[in-house]
């Protein structure tokens, strides 16, 4: 494949930006609700810009900035850029929308283009309570799309998308339920050590094994949460990034590249598991950043289900093709082992912040001192974003 | 009355797909520049950007690709259990539906399966809807 970048215009940009501030809201807490129970789906409680100003206040006191001080601003799914900036009294000069990868390489191009200096990226999502649903007759969508095309023959959902990538994989590699359940069964164990996750309570890969099917081979513990959040991330132009409250973690590579053609009928996830998206990112962020996938220090992944870690282990280079069900046992991708991956519980243990949940956690990483929960020694962490071929990465690192 | 389905996502394209399983045929797009098949039906040919196509009879035998088996119910119209397939056809198209005479626990890699019609109906009428079988002997 003819390479339709140039390496030459991404190095410039290593280092150039770095995040300054995070922060989050209370997941765990919000999700067990004032009575310690569980908070019943579609039972209204804050909206989706609530829960994104929580976290916009957080990140903002996190990095010691003034909201005065933002002039770019990128707003994820479910909020409109103009109501958020009139509802926080921002002012920004630039704005983007996308999701988490999509936002910081944009922030990271507009801010590089002179068009801003600090960023303000914000995620909020009040989707339990909204009752959001990701398959059957209630699930919403523009045209043609595989969500809901196939929709006459019964077949719709995300994860029965991904249930038939899993079927696949394990056709064509023998993976197995157990292999598969042992990255379930390893983000659990990080939920167990953060106690901002939803999911507080051990899951043995027994109870994994035992738990019912959703779609097969899909069990329960292969899907993520639907719960309700906000995040919020502050980039700055690095050489205004010091003397803040935290030293900054630098974004050192991005990378993008999508899998397109025939994707409605399944093509590039059945018949390549994405690997050539995963492998056009790769050949950026690596280069980019200076770093191998041995160097990776903490790792991950969009995890909607548990089988996006094995394609974007198996993409990136982690390990060969099909043999991402070997990689994932043993500890491996826990903490304490050689890649550890999700360490904050991520989507399926964490919270299902659509991956901008995923940020906040490396960041923290990087800057250490997370108890128990702490990638001794990290200095590079790369966050994987595949949400059916449309491929990103960004590669942090420790700034000085 | 024809058995009640989940809606159909609908456009003129589609509208005409439909309109041939109503005589039991299973039409697919061809490009009439580069004899690329196509589907879901669409307005341009993804190769070479023509707009000119037919609709062409396929043979209507394909390759199981992978499945999955519906533990929960998605749709009223499809109770729990429900397997859907997809198929690789004979004329390059990946292709989604359900197989029929035929156990879901005895579905393989690659085993060959061959068109079969049910009826479907929902807001836009009523139709016949392409299904899989073991190949007729
Ligand atoms: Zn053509």
């Amino acid at each position: 494949m003819v390479e339709s970048f140039d390496r030459k215009r991404l190095a410039p940009l290593k280092d150039t930006v770095a995040v300054v501030g995070v922060g989050e809201t209370d997941y765990g807490a919000d999700y067990r609700g004032s009575g310690g129970k569980a908070v019943a789906k579609g039972e209204a409680r804050y909206d989706s810009y609530t829960l994104a100003s929580r976290a916009l206040k957080r990140a903002l006191d996190d990095a010691g900035l003034n909201k005065d001080e933002i002039d770019g601003l990128c707003t994820g799914p479910t909020l409109s850029g103009e109501r958020a900036s009139e509802l926080w009294g921002l002012n920004p000069r630039w704005s983007g929308s996308g999701d988490a990868a999509q936002c910081i390489i944009e922030a990271a191009m507009a801010i590089n283009c002179g068009l801003c200096t600090t960023v303000a990226l914000v995620y909020g999502n009040a989707q339990r309570s909204m009752d959001t649903a990701y398959g059957g007759a209630r699930v919403t969508g523009g045209g043609i799309t595989s969500y809901f095309y196939y929709a006459p023959w019964g077949m719709t959902s995300q994860g029965a998308l991904y249930a038939l990538f899993f079927q696949r994989h394990k056709l064509l590699y023998g993976t197995t339920d157990e292999q598969l359940g042992s990255i379930a069964v390893a983000f659990r164990k990080h939920a167990c050590m953060n106690p901002n996750a939803v999911m507080q309570k051990p899951l043995s890969l027994d109870d994994y094994m035992k738990a019912p099917y959703v779609a097969e081979p899909l069990r329960l513990f292969d899907y993520c949460l639907i719960n309700d959040g906000g995040v919020a991330i502050i980039l700055r132009r690095a050489d205004m990034a010091k003397a803040l409250k935290h030293p900054p973690v630098m974004v050192s590579g991005f990378g993008w590249s999508e899998e397109n053609v025939d994707a409605t009928q399944l093509r590039p996830r059945l018949k390549d598991f994405y690997h050539t998206a995963h492998r056009g990112v790769a050949a950026q962020v690596y280069p980019m950043a200076g770093v191998t996938p041995r160097d990776v220090d903490v790792f991950a992944t969009y995890d909607s289900f548990s089988v996006h870690l094995l394609a974007s282990l198996e993409g990136f280079g982690f390990c060969k093709e099909g043999e991402g069900g070997a990689f994932v046992q043993n500890g491996r991708i826990e903490i304490g082992g050689e890649l550890p991956c999700n360490t904050s519980g991520g989507m399926l243990s964490e919270s299902y912040m659509q991956s901008w949940n995923h940020q906040p956690e490396l960041v923290r990483q990087l800057r250490g001192g997370l108890g128990a929960r702490q990638v001794q020694g990290a200095a590079v962490a790369q966050y994987v974003h595949d949400v059916a071929g449309k491929c990103k990465s960004i590669i942090y690192t420790r700034g000085g | 009355m024809a058995t009640a389905r989940p809606i159909r996502s609908m456009d003129p394209y589609a509208e005409q797909f439909w309109a041939f399983t109503q005589k039991k045929e299973l039409r697919l797009q061809q490009c009439s520049d580069c004899s690329k098949f196509r589907w879901p039906p669409g307005p341009t040919c993804d190769k070479c950007l023509s707009d000119a196509f037919e609709w062409a009879a396929i043979a209507g035998r394909g390759k199981v690709l992978s499945w999955t088996t519906f533990r929960r119910k998605y749709f009223e119209e499809y109770p729990a259990p429900h397997t859907a397939f997809v198929l690789e056809l004979d004329e390059g198209p990946l292709f989604v539906s359900y197989p029929v005479d035929l156990d879901p626990a005895d579905l393989r890699e690659g085993m060959v399966v061959s068109l079969r019609w049910t009826d479907g109906e929902d807001k836009f009428g009523s139709y016949n809807l392409p299904v899989f079988g073991p190949p007729s002997p």
